[in-house]
């Protein structure tokens, strides 16, 4: 009982906090706006390159496929905006061990995993609502409508805010163990470019090199890509119950790793 | 008196190999105004941080209202609170709504709450601004409001680290009344811990004298200047005659020892302070024996004895305030020093 109600309170307490600091707020919905329009601008042509479209379509009669590239590459984008949102889960991490608050916190009663809780749900929240804009931006601007209807679409935002959670455990565990908001932001950067362009994120796999081919197989970002790339394509295009479980075993098995790390860290932090 | 806080043979070191407590013994009785008098590196913050449950002793027994810190480390933050050397509020949310996830994290809600704030709120004298954020406090008003967010949940003992550090004047002598008033009318055990003697001095019924882990001196603030017996004139020297500090102190020391009257001397960074039972008279003597030994010297006060006199005694120097250090350099330097 203790452990819901801190972790609502802590989870208010963010997101009062995302609110009220209008630039980051300002932000992170930019964020994923720029990054739809910027990507799929650059790679419009993709789309007309032969062998596109249908090269992603695991059946041989594809009914829907990818018409234009911005289909094709928004569970991309919405990928990679979950990718650097979760990093900065770490950071305020950091803000709170700096600032002596969270020692503050732990002087008080409250549930020690709450706190850990409270700031996962936020990203969570967090990635949902970036996620939303970029999915309604696709259906308003550019008319892509996952073939799976709104079931697909709720679906592919329980995807994200999953792989959000794992990623975000990576940015914890780093927050915690250096403690410097620079060191959570550099390996950040330094993970997210080659794990997105050695994945089917923004490009075709039949686009890629053949040993990225490789690497870009057992990519969980592909994987995760597919996942909701299956959801826009539909069932007539792509095996979307066979992304899906493979997705969410995948994501689950990070989301082990990484907070397991988090949740050692955590309690060595707290001692 | 029943004994609220016990502390025996209490040792920490930290993995990098620092003694920061070294073997201190204590006790703090219900309702006491107790302090630990230091300056940086004494351990204060340490002994803090290992009674409020923050840190892992390394040796020691230690016990607070009854509970062992170690096993009733749950019990024990339900009825302290701690204020921490650095001003810890959440800088986005409203005074208001710090004071309120206080209370919410020690599991209390609805109108009780809502009242409790608001009384809490008129005491310090932040009502008019409990809608604003505390990032447009002012510093004293930043530091009211973490006191009022420690005292949400009506502690039965509270940790104080440095409250004043950093305060100016006005804002010293408000808290001060403040906090006298929490332990006379709300019966509020208090430990503090500060490195101006002045406020041990005037707020502590007990304390003691705290220096690189140990408890030099223990007592009621006028036992402990008792224990000195006798009245300090404080002589500071200018180099002359081409003699250096040293030379002069030494010197200086051989003519005092000769005087009838000193019972004791003691070197300080600039000069010497000399204990007489009766300093008045001393003076005359003592110039005219500078004098006569053609050492100039560049100051001269009699003061009756200060708890800083009771360190000098006990440690053979002065506590020195590093105010400066502690204000700009934030909360990353006072961190590490804990």
């Amino acid at each position: 009982m203790t452990l819901l109600f801190d972790t609502r309170y802590l989870f208010v307490r963010s997101l009062k906090k995302l609110f009220r600091n209008p630039i980051l707020l300002f932000f992170s919905l930019l964020q994923p706006i720029i990054f739809l329009l910027l990507f799929t601008q650059l790679f419009s042509r993709f789309a007309s390159i032969p062998g596109f479209g249908t090269s992603t379509c695991d059946t041989a009669n594809p009914t829907y496929a990818f018409p234009n590239y911005v289909s094709f590459a928004i569970a991309g984008i919405v990928l990679q905006n979950a990718f650097s949102s979760a990093f900065q889960s770490g950071t305020a991490v950091v803000d709170d061990v700096k600032s002596g608050y969270l020692e503050k916190m732990l002087a008080t009663p409250v549930s020690r995993p709450a706190i850990l809780l409270g700031r996962l749900l936020t990203d969570s929240f967090r990635v949902v609502v970036q996620s939303s804009i970029i999915l309604g931006l696709g259906v308003l601007a550019f008319g892509v409508f996952p073939e799976t209807g709104i079931l697909g679409l709720l679906l592919i935002l329980a995807i994200i805010a999953f792989f959000g959670l794992a990623w975000a455990g990576i940015s914890l565990a780093l927050g915690l163990k250096t403690k410097s908001a620079e060191s959570v932001f550099g390996i950040a950067g330094f993970l997210t470019f080659p794990l997105l362009f050695m994945s089917t994120a923004l490009s075709p796999q039949n686009f890629l090199p053949d040993w990225m081919k490789t690497v870009s197989k057992y990519n969980p970002v592909s994987i995760t890509v597919d996942a909701v790339r299956s959801l826009v394509a539909g069932p007539g295009c792509m095996d979307v119950w066979g992304h899906l479980l493979t997705a969410f075993g995948v994501i689950a098995l990070i989301a082990v790793v990484t907070l397991g790390a988090t949740l050692y860290l955590f309690r060595k932090v707290i001692g | 008196m029943t004994e609220v806080i016990s502390v025996k043979d209490l040792v920490m070191i930290y993995p990098d190999g620092t003694k920061a407590v070294d073997g201190v013994s204590f006790h703090v009785d219900d309702g006491e105004f107790f302090g630990f008098l230091g300056p940086n590196g004494a351990g204060k913050s340490t002994t803090i941080k290992i009674l409020t449950t923050l840190l892992h002793k390394t040796s020691g027994e230690a016990k607070v209202a009854g509970y062992d810190v170690e096993k009733g480390a749950g019990e024990i933050r339900k009825i302290v609170g701690l204020q921490a050397q650095e001003t810890v509020i959440d800088w986005d949310l409203t005074g208001k709504e710090n004071l309120i996830l206080e209370g919410n994290l020690h599991q209390m809600r609805g109108k009780g709450l809502e009242e409790r704030v608001k009384e809490l709120l008129k005491i310090v004298g932040l009502e008019e601004v409990a809608d604003k954020r505390a990032a447009f406090y002012s510093g004293g008003m930043k530091k009211r409001l973490d006191l009022a967010s420690v005292l949400v949940h009506r502690p039965k003992i509270l940790f104080l680290d440095e409250p004043t550090t950093g305060l100016d004047p006005q804002s010293r002598a408000g808290m001060w009344d403040y906090l006298r008033q929490l332990n006379r009318d709300e019966k509020i055990t208090i430990f503090l811990t500060t490195q101006y003697m002045e406020e041990a001095d005037r707020l502590c019924g007990r304390l003691s004298i705290v220096d690189l882990g140990k408890i030099v001196a223990q007592g009621t603030p006028s036992e402990l200047k008792g224990e000195i017996g006798a009245d300090a004139i404080n002589l500071t020297f200018e180099n002359n005659n081409g003699k250096d500090l040293n030379g002069l102190k030494g010197e200086g020391k051989k003519i005092l020892n000769g005087l009838q009257g000193v019972t004791e001397v003691m070197n300080t960074d600039m000069g010497l302070t000399v204990y007489a039972k009766n300093g008045a008279y001393l003076i005359p003597d003592l110039v005219r024996a500078f004098d006569g030994a053609q050492i100039r010297v560049a100051s001269l006060n009699l003061s009756t004895p200060s708890l800083d006199d009771v360190f000098l005694k006990h440690t053979g120097k002065r506590i020195r305030v590093e105010e400066l250090s502690k204000q700009y350099g934030g909360g990353m330097f006072a961190r590490r020093r804990r």
